[in-house]
């Protein structure tokens, strides 16, 4: 009764809290290398940037048993095709503004975030820019003067004035666009887009 | 691949995953106590615990429609549950093994 | 006429400086408090446990702003938006656990290695820096908020990234103040002597401030970038932390209770595997919709599976000692205030966690305010417990170890302050639960995370009713947080009665 076996020693559990410890953090190490390298801009879950120069839509697949992004035919942002550097500095200037407007403490960006304003992941395909024409000019004016051009939906929830540049809208418009291509293992589920018929 | 969960079957997911944690701990709980106290009833709860954490899994399994290596998931976790309080009851025996009774000194 | 202006400012000045040296000398003598019952080093863990009571005041207070918003959106709008107050409330919180583990930690420092703190001088430097730094991050928070889309914003007005605002100026010297703290920790030691804890804890803090490392790049990729995120923010919360309130917890119970230090580091050795061990890649359960490969699914959802396992083990183990040992207390509130942690946690991060973390629930429960809920519970129950714990500890030692078990005076104040902060944050979650639940059900259900399908939930009336109990429970809080600081001043005061002394058996 006196005798502590191996497997309650001191020392068995300080090896055992070190292997474990070494080991899972070693797969996490690689599962993170291939995550990264599978996730790359440019991969075929994180398209290009230049992406943005695409019509993109988000269907369900029968097969997959969820929506998946479908990138299209040409369809250019601000009626000009980007290089690939355009593209990702384009990209990169909303992404930043994003970051410095704090965006995300009231928006969720692929579901994280805070919860006080409507989920951004697939905001550029939202039925609430009404129909493909329109979409650009009324998220451009939108983005630069949201109190004037607000969309409560009957919340009284408006957006203040972020002092957003019509530079700083376009990028963010191209990020916006750019992140709506993700391959998000479907999610948001069951997102009917403004390309879907009513 | 996954199948998300019916809307209909929302609360039975949330109430059945909530159940299998607090089934497991009071199985836990309740297993730990039979232990102190050798007590029968303790015992028939404990395992009525356990019957509940196996129903809820069962619940949840099929809420949540697992499938082919998902169902791993439930497996693991009825066995799991099953044997991690008797495994820790022991490892508690066994390094308490040579502690004396613990003494505390009043100062006044 | 300049010159008296001048003259006036200055006499002002003087008599408010006046006025507040005043007032200070006061406050202390009315609270008694007499430091020289503290060693140096238990000096400097209380000054960080005063700073953290204060952010955690900060917490509370930008909660409730943000709480109020919630239901009357033109409150303070345009001059502390939403996303400012939410934003202070979660650093405060981080920030403010931050300071009562580096506290906690500098408070067993010296007893547990024998040897005195070493950079007793650069610590307390470390802790003005800190503090100023702290304080100053807020100012700017507050009154610049934020900037235009260029790199500058992001190294000195804020990051935009949840819980790791801070700038990158800050970022840096957080691991500054970290690395300081790591050195007094591992040089004191060496001094004296190591121990299985002290072990735990040294490499516990390499990883907290490695890990932090993830977190100080810019990507424009933003899936790469809420990758590196997660690593801060799981392996922090979810493995790190929870690592070092183990290593607290050990040493307490050594102290506490007398349990034997063979047993105690044993049990912390089983912790630190089960932990790790679930916690580790339990992270998978944030990889599930961030565009990361699908094999996540699995990964998160099989340990997220595993992660109450050592909430299972620390309910066994603690009916063993209750049957097997008749333990004798000297600080109650310090004990209950564990308790509640043990349930806080397993309510929180267990049951809460559990319940929406399976990728079939979880694609419609994410980003909803199935988060919070789950969020506040377990934030608090895990960690703002110990923490508190702690403070009632260093108090009555301050108090010069008198005697705050059964029969103190005023004993009404600890135990109402732990019933309204643990009743009020328990009915905050529940209220955000509700809010969650109609959530995910109308806005990620039924209308697919459209943006009109995000306000029909926010609109509906069971939300609604949610947001107000919310700010009710969190107007509970801040009455029992008023509470808490009331008792944690005067508590043990004019108590002659000491308390009795534990021998490590």
């Amino acid at each position: 009764m006196n005798e502590t076996p191996l497997w309650a020693s001191e020392s068995f559990w300080k090896k055992m809290a070190i292997w474990v410890t070494a080991g899972s953090f070693l797969i996490l190490v690689v599962l993170t290398m291939d995550s990264l390298s599978k996730t790359n801009a440019g991969s075929k879950r994180v398209p290009a940037y230049t992406v943005i120069n695409k019509k993109i839509d988000y269907q369900y697949d029968k097969t997959l048993h969820k929506s998946m992004p479908i990138i299209g035919e040409n369809e250019f942002l601000f009626g000009k095709e980007y290089t690939e550097e355009e593209a990702r500095q384009w990209v990169d200037l909303g992404k930043k503004t994003t970051q410095a407007k704090n965006c995300m403490n009231c928006h969720t960006l692929l579901g994280n975030g805070a919860y006080y304003a409507p989920d951004l992941t697939k905001a550029w395909l939202d039925k609430g820019w009404i129909s493909r024409d329109m979409r650009e000019d009324m998220m451009v004016k939108f983005l630069m003067d949201p109190e004037s051009n607000a969309r409560t939906y009957g919340s009284n929830r408006k957006m203040p004035n972020l002092d957003i540049t019509e530079q700083e809208a376009k990028g963010i418009i191209a990020f916006l666009k750019w992140m709506s291509s993700i391959d998000t293992n479907g999610f948001p589920y069951n997102f009917k887009t403004i390309e879907a018929e009513e | 691949m996954i199948e998300p969960v019916a809307l209909e079957d929302f609360f039975i997911t949330f109430f059945s995953s909530a159940l299998i944690i607090l089934a497991g701990a009071s199985y836990a709980l309740l297993f730990a106590w039979s232990k102190v106290n050798p007590n029968f009833r303790i015992k028939i709860a404990a395992y009525i615990s356990y019957a509940i954490l196996i129903i809820s899994v069962a619940e949840l399994t099929q809420a949540a429609q697992f499938q082919g290596y998902w169902l791993i998931i439930s497996f693991v976790m009825a066995i799991g549950y099953f044997f991690a309080p008797i495994g820790i009851w022991h490892l508690c025996v066994k390094t308490h093994a040579d502690q004396d009774l613990i003494k505390i000194k009043e100062d006044i | 006429m300049n010159t008296t202006g001048s003259n006036g400012v200055m006499q002002n000045a003087a008599a408010v400086y006046e006025k507040s040296r005043a007032s200070f000398n006061n406050f202390k003598a009315w609270v008694q408090l007499d430091s020289t019952h503290l060693s140096d080093g238990r000096q400097l863990a209380v000054k960080y446990f005063t700073v953290a009571v204060i952010l955690f005041f900060a917490q509370i207070l930008f909660g409730l702003l943000a709480a109020t918003q919630f239901i009357f959106p033109g409150f303070l709008y345009e001059i502390l938006d939403f996303n400012v107050n939410r934003m202070i409330h979660i650093n405060a919180m981080i920030v403010w656990m931050l300071f009562g583990f580096i506290g906690s930690v500098y408070w067993f420092l010296e007893d547990e290695s024998g040897a005195e703190i070493v950079g007793l001088k650069l610590g307390n430097i470390a802790f003005w820096v800190f503090t100023g730094a702290v304080t100053l991050v807020v100012l700017v928070y507050l009154l610049v908020q934020i900037g235009p889309g260029k790199d500058s914003s992001l190294w000195f007005i804020n990051e935009g990234r949840e819980y790791i605002e801070a700038p990158r100026w800050a970022d840096i010297g957080i691991v500054v103040v970290i690395l300081i703290f790591f050195y007094n920790v591992v040089a004191t030691f060496s001094k004296g002597k190591w121990s299985g804890i002290a072990g735990v804890l040294t490499l516990d803090l390499v990883a907290l401030a490695g890990l932090y490392l993830a977190g100080m790049f810019y990507m424009t990729n933003i899936t790469h970038e809420q990758y590196w995120w997660w690593w801060v923010i799981h392996l922090w919360v979810e493995a790190t932390w929870e690592v070092l309130v183990g290593v607290i917890m050990a040493w307490s119970l050594m102290k506490l209770l007398g349990v034997r230090r063979k047993i105690v580091q044993t049990w912390l050795y089983i912790e630190v595997a089960l932990m790790f061990g679930s916690g580790i890649l339990g992270l998978g359960h944030h990889y599930f919709w961030i565009g990361t490969p699908e094999y996540w699914l699995t990964v998160g959802g099989f340990f997220s599976a595993l992660e109450p396992i050592p909430l299972v083990a620390m309910v066994v183990h603690a009916v063993y000692d209750a049957g097997t040992h008749a333990f004798k207390n000297g600080n109650h509130p310090a004990l209950a205030w564990i308790i509640a942690q043990a349930f806080g946690n397993f309510f929180g991060a267990g049951i809460w966690g559990f319940m929406h973390t399976l990728p079939q629930i979880n694609i419609f429960t994410h980003g909803t305010q199935w988060s919070a809920s789950h969020g506040h519970l377990a934030f608090f129950g895990a960690y703002a417990t110990i923490n508190i714990a702690f403070f009632y500890l260093a108090i009555q030692q301050w108090r010069g170890n008198v005697w705050m078990g059964g029969g103190s005076q005023n004993a009404w104040r600890w135990k109402w302050a732990l019933g309204l902060l643990n009743g009020g944050v328990l009915g905050m979650t529940i209220a955000l639960l509700i809010a969650g639940y109609e959530q995910s059900f109308i806005e990620r259900a039924v209308e697919g995370s459209t943006w009109g399908g995000y306000f029909t939930a926010q609109n509906h009336p069971s939300f609604q009713h949610a947001m107000g109990w919310r700010l009710f429970f969190g107007c509970m809080t801040l009455t029992g947080f008023i509470l808490l600081v009331w008792d944690l001043l005067t508590i043990g005061k004019g108590e002659t009665r000491k308390a009795p002394a534990i021998i490590e058996n």
